[in-house]
């Protein structure tokens, strides 16, 4: 057990030091694709915390990147404020309209707080586009160019986003060990009963919501710092969070590595292969949604966890058919 | 001293009266047993103490203090705890984890971690005798295992006051007597004070210092079980009038 979990932390450090040497290994189209995998895994393992753990469909989760995005992008422009202060207020204001909206509709069980996420995230966009002294509206804004070289700012986008990334990452380990994680775990898996345990379910939920808005809005915010041009239509866009969800089912919603792995899995299939067809693209989508649901439900981390032989597989696909 | 104390209870649904106008009591360290034909307002009752429903009308007092309406999660961290009527675990999790739920967040466990909390899950799943199950998922094991585990889940959560909903329902005679054995040991061992909703008559009547019978929502008695047994009101409402009248007639 202690030779196991000896062996886990030197090999998430060997990890984290490739990571870090990545950028001066190899430069250019690769290092943009690895920003994009961690962004994606940010945004994943961002919604794990509300949908994974707690089991709470939050489709509208895209809202928070697009709180964050707007918050970066106006201190930025009409205030002259720093970039990083912008993103970590990003972070904060996404938290806290999550705290906000999360009292009332963390009250909805199942598909109708799926919905509701969506209507903010809808309401949310249109109010981006209606107040446009604040958001300029549907022109979108242009943010302030970096003084940085290309490449020196194609760095630091990548450490960044890698900070943010591991600081979720770490985050969601610590959860996933502690009370919080157990409590969520309960909720998901039965929330009457997980009440009448002495959870306080809607705290435990809100308190879900709020760090999976947190990390989102970081990632909003870098997403506007680096791409110098947001629009409501890219930053509230429903599917970033349904091609997070596919990845969070690939993974395996619920733990900590597979959100990790279905999203480097899943963006790099895409940026490979599908890259290339663009109308395909969302049809092999879709087709992995069907075959992750029909054999693999409980996600990619179930093959080394249960060491999976297709028989197996082929299991699941019965016991759903019956 | 009474530990619980029901003031005029209801709870109406729409125009139903499921609980009307209870007045109850249970003694610290008594076993009350509760029946009632089905429908008779039993589990709403239990419910109401619960917070799981807002009483309609009337107060629960809890060790003299007013607990009306307090919320579920308020009241398991006052020391009261309850089993459901169909078993509510936590599937995907095993039997340990299951356990270890009730000591995280029971009453006094704020500073509990979660090693703790796992080592008191392994000595109640003991205590219930199914400590070898301790590592089963849920779904593995049968339905009298998961009625222990539940109370295991229960008495990890350390209430003064516990709450059984029908968990002898659905077990062999076997089963019956362990259970009943299990439920006299945490009263007379743990000193927990008991409120038992059962349909076993035998075992309620074996293991009950007083006995509560409900009727469409009103209490017809309370009595020891010697004489509920030979209550009218009680055999009425049970076996209907005409055997009432017939049993009248040859005695």
């Amino acid at each position: 057990m202690v030779q196991e979990s000896k062996k886990t932390i030197i090999a998430f450090f060997l990890i984290c030091l490739g990571l870090t040497l990545f950028p001066f290994l190899i430069g250019g189209y690769w290092l943009r694709v690895a920003t994009g995998i961690m962004m994606f895994a940010t945004i994943t393992l961002a919604l794990n915390f509300i949908a994974g753990f707690a089991g709470y469909a939050a489709f509208g989760n895209v809202v928070f990147m697009g709180i964050g995005a707007y918050t970066t992008a106006i201190l930025m422009v009409k205030a002259g404020i720093p970039w990083w202060i912008g993103i970590v207020a990003g972070g904060l204001l996404s938290s806290l309209y999550a705290v906000l909206l999360g009292l009332p509709i963390l009250r909805l069980r199942g598909h109708y707080f799926a919905i509701a996420t969506l209507g903010v995230n809808e309401a949310t966009k249109q109010f981006t586009l209606i107040y446009r002294d604040l958001t300029e509206g549907g022109m979108g804004i242009t943010l302030p160019l970096t003084s940085l070289s290309i490449s020196a700012f194609n760095n630091l986008v990548y450490f960044i986003m890698f900070a943010i990334l591991l600081a979720c990452f770490l985050t969601s380990y610590v959860v996933s060990k502690n009370r919080v994680g157990y409590a969520l775990r309960a909720i998901r898996a039965n929330e009457d009963a997980a009440q009448m345990s002495g959870i306080r379910t809607t705290y435990y939920k809100v308190l879900a919501w709020a760090l999976s808005a947190f990390f989102t809005g970081l990632v909003g915010g870098l997403y506007a710092y680096w791409f110098t041009f947001i629009e409501p239509a890219n930053v509230f866009d429903i599917m970033i969070a349904v091609k997070a969800f596919v990845m969070m089912l690939l993974g395996g919603g619920g733990t900590v590595l597979g959100p990790v792995l279905g999203a480097a899995v899943l963006e790099l299939i895409s940026e490979l292969v599908w890259g290339e067809f663009l109308r395909v693209h969302m049809l092999i989508f879709g087709a992995i949604i069907v075959l992750v649901i029909l054999f693999l439900p409980s996600g990619m981390m179930e093959l080394f966890r249960k060491r999976y032989s297709l028989s197996a597989l082929l299991s699941n696909l019965k016991e759903r058919s019956i | 001293m009474l530990l619980i104390q029901g003031k005029k209870l209801s709870k109406h649904f729409g125009g139903l009266p499921a609980v009307d106008q209870v007045d109850f009591g249970v003694e610290r360290g008594e076993i009350l047993g509760l029946i009632g034909p089905n429908g008779a307002g039993k589990t709403t009752l239990v419910n109401v103490i619960t917070g799981v429903f807002p009483a309609t009308s009337g107060q629960v007092f809890f060790k003299g203090e007013d607990i009306t309406n307090l919320s579920p999660p308020k009241a398991v961290k006052l020391g009261i705890a309850r089993t459901f009527q169909i078993v509510q675990p936590f599937p995907g999790m095993t039997v340990r984890e299951n356990v270890a739920i009730g000591a995280l967040f029971g009453k006094g466990s704020h500073e509990k971690d979660i090693k703790t909390a796992f080592q008191d899950a392994e000595r109640w799943l003991e205590f219930v005798n199914l400590g070898q199950y301790k590592n089963a998922e849920v779904n593995e094991i049968n339905i009298s295992h998961r009625k222990r585990m539940d109370l295991a889940k229960t008495l990890a959560m350390e209430p003064e006051l516990l709450m059984l909903d029908e968990v002898m329902a659905g077990l062999n005679t076997k089963d019956i007597e362990e259970m009943m054995a299990l439920v006299q040991q945490i009263n007379r061992e743990l000193d927990k004070t008991l409120l038992v909703i059962e349909h076993v008559m035998k075992a309620l009547m074996g293991i009950s210092h007083r006995v509560m019978v409900l009727h469409h929502g009103q209490k017809i008695a309370e009595e020891i079980p010697e004489k509920i047994v030979q209550d009218e009101n009680v055999i009425k409402a049970y076996l209907g009038e005409r055997y009432a009248k017939q049993r009248a007639k040859t005695a």
